[in-house]
């Protein structure tokens, strides 16, 4: 199949498109679509303002000496305290326990088909882009579409 | 002795004495553009002048408590000479943690409370329960409640008989606050203005203009509509901090439909994002998360429970947490479940008057029932038995002994 493959890339000349339109297979959409949506689950899309600070001139002071490292209430408290949500969860072991637990909890797939919306402006979509997979309402949307985001980001 | 009441949420802290009101504080700290050396930490939020790319940095990742630096830094603004002004010695705290909550992390929060704040005695408790507390208070006839706390992480479907939560029936549905938010940032961006680093903003956005459609397709073809026939469209005046200190939907008698606003003001319009955000929380397949939505789940939960406690579930629905605020939300999803349970089981949704405070409200009444004691760990217990403990002390019955047991015991629980 011409669609098989991991990132393997079909390329289809048309009478209506002059040029050549790449179709991207199942393997890079479901991709794209995971990129997306841990996209949505960041706290910010910004910069820390306190990183961006340029370094410190040459006027700046620096230490003469290597201070004497203070123990804190146990360095290694710090060190526990500051995983991250995917090591925490690993470290739980989960499928070694007994349901139900955090994993068993999550809602299952819905019965119902998907409602499907226009990537464009959000109204409800009739259409296919054949090279992404996204979805369109009219001619004027999938211009807009191919124009901006059709192939970006592609991975 | 004082009762320090904590419903530590990943967006809001509410917090109060037990024998006060409570404060709703964001439990996070913040970085702005224009003081760039100043973190400030929870309420001092209101000392920044120029909300616009604010940072936000959260101890919580995806609804539990992973960064101690931050949330430490948050409690010690909170108990300290500032606000709350907490007796360690002499205090006890309840607070809440998420659902299945990690044994790592209820460790380091026992490890926290007792050895470094030094609090007298706490108990760690589900947000939940303390909300189905504060509705059998209510409602002291009903047996079984089911709580649907929808918040900034994501919605929990839980069922409770009486204070017992029934763990096979928990669902959790990923969808919350924060996605909501960051959806309608990306579609704004896309469609009108680069708006992904005004999550202050557009969040404030979000609050004032959506709300949950009662009828989906319907409200699609009237926000299709041009001029004034398109009776969901509304302007959207963005704040510039300085002459306009908050944003504010324009009054529909304002809107200039055709043309340009003579002013200078930067305006959204939003139409279909209106009720199309949150119906993320009844249809998260619309955003291509392979999930129920809020109807769908609530029936598949209550359809894992014993037949008999069906009808006592769909009674008693009760509604918390922030997402509950959009207008016809409640509405809404009486009607879907009306739709999916039986025709002869009677369906009952109730949002309190402050869906956010509720549990916190659940965890006042509780520091001042007479069980209180029972549950709560002393410092000493915690200081002798450790890691014996870190679970909720006092372990009750299994669940499946839970139902015959309340039926026998029925008279007893209701005097």
């Amino acid at each position: 199949s011409p669609l098989g493959g991991s990132g393997q890339v079909w390329i289809i000349r048309s009478g209506s498109d002059a040029g050549q339109r790449r179709v991207l297979d199942e393997a890079t959409r479901q991709r794209r679509l995971t990129r997306q949506l841990e996209a949505l689950e960041k706290d910010n899309f910004q910069d820390d303002p306190l990183s961006s600070l340029p370094p410190p001139g040459p006027t700046a002071r620096l230490p003469a000496f290597k201070k004497k490292r203070r123990k804190t209430r146990g360095d290694h408290f710090k060190q526990r305290f500051r995983k991250n949500f995917t090591t925490l969860l690993e470290e739980e072991n989960l499928s070694e326990r007994a349901e139900p637990n955090y994993l068993s909890a999550a809602a299952p797939p819905s019965s119902l088909p998907p409602r499907l919306f226009c990537c464009v402006c959000g109204f409800p979509s009739h259409y296919t882009c054949t090279t992404c997979g996204g979805r369109y309402c009219s001619s004027r949307c999938l211009l807009t579409h191919r124009e901006t985001r059709c192939l970006k980001w592609t991975l | 002795m004082a009762t320090l009441v904590l419903d530590n949420g990943a967006y809001w802290a509410k917090i109060g004495y037990s024998q006060d009101k409570v404060s709703v504080i964001p439990n996070c700290q913040f970085r702005s553009k224009t003081s760039r050396l100043k973190t400030f930490t929870a309420n001092q939020l209101d000392e920044i002048k120029d909300p616009s790319g604010l940072f936000y940095i959260l101890p919580f990742q995806k609804g539990y408590l992973v960064n101690w630096d931050v949330q430490r830094k948050v409690w010690d603004h909170l108990f300290g000479k500032e606000m709350f002004k907490v007796e360690f010695p002499d205090t006890s705290i309840i607070i809440t943690e998420p659902y299945f909550n990690f044994s790592s992390i209820q460790e380091s929060m026992n490890e926290i409370l007792f050895e470094e704040y030094q609090f007298q005695s706490a108990l760690r408790i589900n947000a939940g329960s303390l909300g189905a507390h504060r509705y059998f208070t209510t409602k002291p006839s009903e047996l079984c409640c089911l709580v649907v706390d929808s918040g900034f992480s994501f919605t929990h479907i839980v069922p409770y008989c009486r204070s017992k939560k029934l763990k096979e029936g928990i669902r959790r549905i990923n969808v919350g606050g924060k996605l909501l938010t960051n959806h309608l940032k990306e579609i704004i961006s896309y469609r009108q203005l680069h708006v992904m680093d005004e999550t202050y903003v557009i969040n404030q956005v979000k609050e004032d203009v959506c709300y949950v459609s009662q009828q989906f397709y319907k409200d699609m073809e009237i926000a299709q509509m041009k001029g004034e026939e398109n009776t969901v469209m509304r302007d959207y005046v963005l704040p510039d901090f300085s002459a306009i200190k908050k944003g504010f939907c324009k009054p529909r008698e304002e809107m200039v439909f055709s043309g340009k606003y003579k002013t200078g003001e930067q305006t959204l319009q939003l139409a279909n994002e209106r009720f199309a955000v949150p119906e993320m929380l009844f249809h998260p397949s619309d955003i291509g998360i392979q999930e129920m939505g809020i109807p769908e789940t609530i029936a598949d939960a209550v359809q894992s429970l014993p037949e008999e406690m069906h009808p006592h579930f769909y009674q008693n629905i009760v509604l918390t947490g922030g997402n509950s605020l959009f207008p016809g939300f409640r509405e809404r999803l009486e009607a879907e479940l009306r739709s999916l349970v039986p025709a002869h089981l009677p369906v009952n949704v109730f949002l309190p008057e402050n869906p956010v405070c509720y549990s916190w409200e659940g965890g006042k009444l509780l520091a001042h029932s007479p069980d209180y004691d029972e549950m709560v760990v002393m410092r000493e217990d915690y200081e002798e038995n450790g890691h014996i403990i870190s679970g909720s002390p006092r372990q009750p019955a299994p669940a499946a002994a839970g139902w015959s047991h309340y039926q026998r015991n029925r008279r007893s629980i209701l005097h």
